[in-house]
């Protein structure tokens, strides 16, 4: 089959289903409200950055394939004949996209534009034209259980090291149990947050230690990564065989509570599309996230703080993926209200905040830096100058890379990192918050995702 | 009667109606049955997603917080639109007449009401129509995705209501005419009112209908099927 055939035979498909995708196609009154909200037009506006003429791409197809009008009058109603040559413009278009679904926030309809940009990547994958670097970080997640390729021992030795910095810290042991079998808590977080940023790991080691908790939670040595790309490339076979490593590990641990960390696609897969999707059938454990799980305790009052420990103005960017796709929104800011003396919010936020620009997989790719930073990542930068924030908390893996490279390429000295980072830097164990030098420097130069 | 007032006015409603509602029933039939694997919610979602969905249906609040201009253009234009779809069913039946007149008003303050508020109602539609039809040539981000369903669709609903307003405010035009070839359609004895200004309105009025179905301006049933996937908690 040629590639015109099997890009047509796609789009066709979208006929049967899901009905999203259907009626995307076919009712779009081209307004264009989505481009004035949309970071990517913000910060550029060219026509093909107009989400509507990128959601076109397949819509015309569509048109053309599934519908009377398009059949028989053609480019008149809207439709036009797919061509090969069309496939380069596919690639750099689908994935100019962030998906971040604001534009289906204030779409008169609620036409959410990932959801085409998500099948338009689907579609290119099957032809083997997904970008390189998207296509390594499935592969090795899928070899290796992270997206990092780091090995057990590697794991190992990462959470060494974080006991380490805790004793160095508080002159105690803080514990980080690994591979225990029967622990209600089954801790999965992006694995940047152990091998990188390890502070937001070391912020849930601590709040278990003060609640006395340490011996009821564990992290595996084969599943430490929650990040699953298969959603960014479209692919789900690869994001559902992804997920069941990490689904078979929590029943293999038989956990209670698979306790999701900082990294809002990863708990969006868990808990709003395997969980109710029922991939795996009935579960054996509840899934929550850490934000909401440590916000219930500060909420409690089970953990003080110093504050003073952080009493630089700290601002929170609303991953789109807690905020817009999980309602995880309140929790980081009781964290942050409690561990910091100085907040401050961004506007607009919460499910209205605009996106980091480093969405739907494109933080990860450095061939389209220098678009990232000027381009979908430009609001953002407007948006954290206005707050005067020396800190930007971020619940996310991809948020934090692209938002650290935006303040070094636009030469702010603005520390990103996470949420639990400022809590383990105020945290009170035994009565004494953390000692510790330059967690500025550390964060600048944590560059990798 | 001449063959065109005969065609327009005897033969056209019929197929249109039957084009309309078969074409509408077949679109919500396969809507409602075409599969959605998995959840879509968009936070803040209400936990009344009926409520949400009509919310969003009748005074647009989105669009209000992302496009402040388009929002009161979008709204007004359909809001009216919705005043004019009512008015017409006073141009069908005398039903609407007697009912006012039982609430004790005469047939002068009925007339004169209808001549205030069709009046303006026709003039604000005229008004919002070409202002979004400006608004989809001249900004930016509008014109360089319209194509030619988009002009066709608005171009068409202007000159409606152009030759509405032109029945208003032209030569007087006797309602009862209208009401009794709305009662000789049903009976399938159509008497035709023979005005050339009504039965150009009426064609193209037969026009939008039958194009409906298979055009951009489903989106006014499309809205609470994919409206409701999105607020759905």
């Amino acid at each position: 089959m040629s590639n015109k055939e099997k890009v047509e035979n796609a789009v066709a498909a979208i006929n049967k289903g899901p009905k999203a995708l259907k009626l995307y196609m076919e009712i779009c009154a081209k307004c264009g409200t989505c481009a004035s909200v949309c970071p990517v037009y913000y910060g550029s506006p060219e026509k093909k950055f107009n989400p509507s003429v990128r959601s076109d791409l397949i819509r015309a197809v569509y048109k053309k394939q599934c519908t009377h009008s398009g059949k028989i009058l053609g480019k008149l109603a809207g439709a036009r004949e797919f061509d090969e040559r069309e496939l380069e413009q596919w690639v750099e278009d689908f994935y100019s996209c962030t998906g971040c679904r604001r534009c289906a926030t204030y779409c008169p309809f609620g036409i959410d534009n990932s959801v085409i940009t998500r099948k338009g990547r689907a579609i290119l994958n099957t032809l083997g034209l997904t970008p390189e670097v998207m296509k390594k970080v499935v592969e090795i997640s899928l070899k290796t259980g992270n997206t990092d390729g780091a090995s057990p021992k590697a794991f190992m030795a990462a959470i060494e090291f974080l006991e380490e910095e805790m004793r160095d810290e508080h002159g105690v042991d803080i514990k980080v149990p690994v591979d225990v079998e029967g622990a209600d808590y089954f801790y999965v977080p992006p694995s940047g947050d152990v091998l990188v940023n390890i502070e937001a790991t070391t912020g849930v080691a601590k709040v278990f230690h003060a609640l006395g908790m340490s011996d009821r939670w564990t992290m595996s040595s084969k599943c430490f990564d929650g990040a699953n790309y298969g959603l960014f490339t479209g692919d789900d076979n690869s994001m559902k065989e992804d997920n069941k490593m990490y689904v078979e590990e929590a029943k293999r641990l038989r956990i209670k509570t698979m306790l999701m960390g900082e990294c809002g696609h990863a708990h969006r897969i868990m808990k709003f599309m395997m969980e109710p999707g029922k991939w795996w059938g009935d579960l054996p454990f509840t899934i929550t996230n850490c934000l909401q799980w440590t916000a219930e305790h500060i909420r409690a009052g089970r953990l003080q703080f110093d504050k003073s420990k952080n009493s630089m103005p700290v601002t929170y960017h609303d991953p789109c993926n807690f905020g817009r796709s999980c309602n995880i929104v309140e929790e980081p800011r009781i964290i942050l209200h409690a561990t910091c003396m100085d907040f401050r919010e961004m506007h607009p936020n919460r499910g209205e905040n605009w996106c980091c620009g480093g969405g739907a997989g494109l933080s990860a790719m450095d061939t389209i830096h220098e678009f990232r930073m000027e381009v979908t990542g430009k609001k953002k930068m407007e948006q954290i100058r206005a707050t005067g924030a020396k800190y930007v908390a971020a619940a996310c893996s991809n948020c934090k890379r692209q938002l650290i490279q935006l303040m070094e390429y636009h030469k702010e000295d603005i520390a990103v990192g996470g949420v639990h980072d400022m809590l383990s830097r105020s945290i009170l164990i035994d009565g004494k918050a953390a000692e510790h030098v330059d967690y500025e420097h550390q964060a600048v130069e944590t560059s990798s995702q | 009667m001449s063959t065109y007032a005969f065609i327009v006015g005897g033969v056209l409603p019929g197929i249109a109606a039957l084009t309309f509602i078969i074409g509408m029933t077949y679109r919500f039939r396969v809507w409602s049955r075409t599969v959605q694997p998995g959840k879509m919610t968009l936070f803040p979602a209400s936990d009344n997603t009926i409520k949400a969905v009509l919310a969003e249906a009748v005074f647009f609040p989105g669009l209000f917080r992302g496009d402040r201009v388009l929002w009161m253009f979008a709204w007004i234009f359909h809001a009216t639109l919705a005043l004019v779809f009512l008015g017409h069913l006073r141009v069908f039946t005398g039903l609407v007449d007697r009912i006012l007149a039982a609430m004790g008003l005469s047939a002068d303050a009925i007339a004169a009401m209808s001549n205030t508020v069709g009046g303006i109602a026709g003039v604000v539609l005229l008004a919002t129509g070409i202002m979004l039809l400006i608004r989809r040539v001249t900004l930016q981000r509008a014109k360089e995705i319209s194509g030619l369903p988009d002009f066709f669709a608005l171009l068409l609903i202007i000159a409606i209501i152009l030759t509405g307003n032109m029945m208003r405010f032209g030569p007087h035009f006797e309602l009862e005419q209208t009401r009794v070839w709305a009662r000789s359609l049903i009976t399938f004895s159509p008497a035709v009112p023979q005005n050339g200004l009504f039965l150009t309105h009426a064609l193209l009025a037969i026009v939008l209908i039958m194009y409906i179905p298979f055009s951009k301006i489903l989106h006014f049933g499309g809205i609470f099927f994919t409206q409701s996937l999105i607020k759905r908690r």
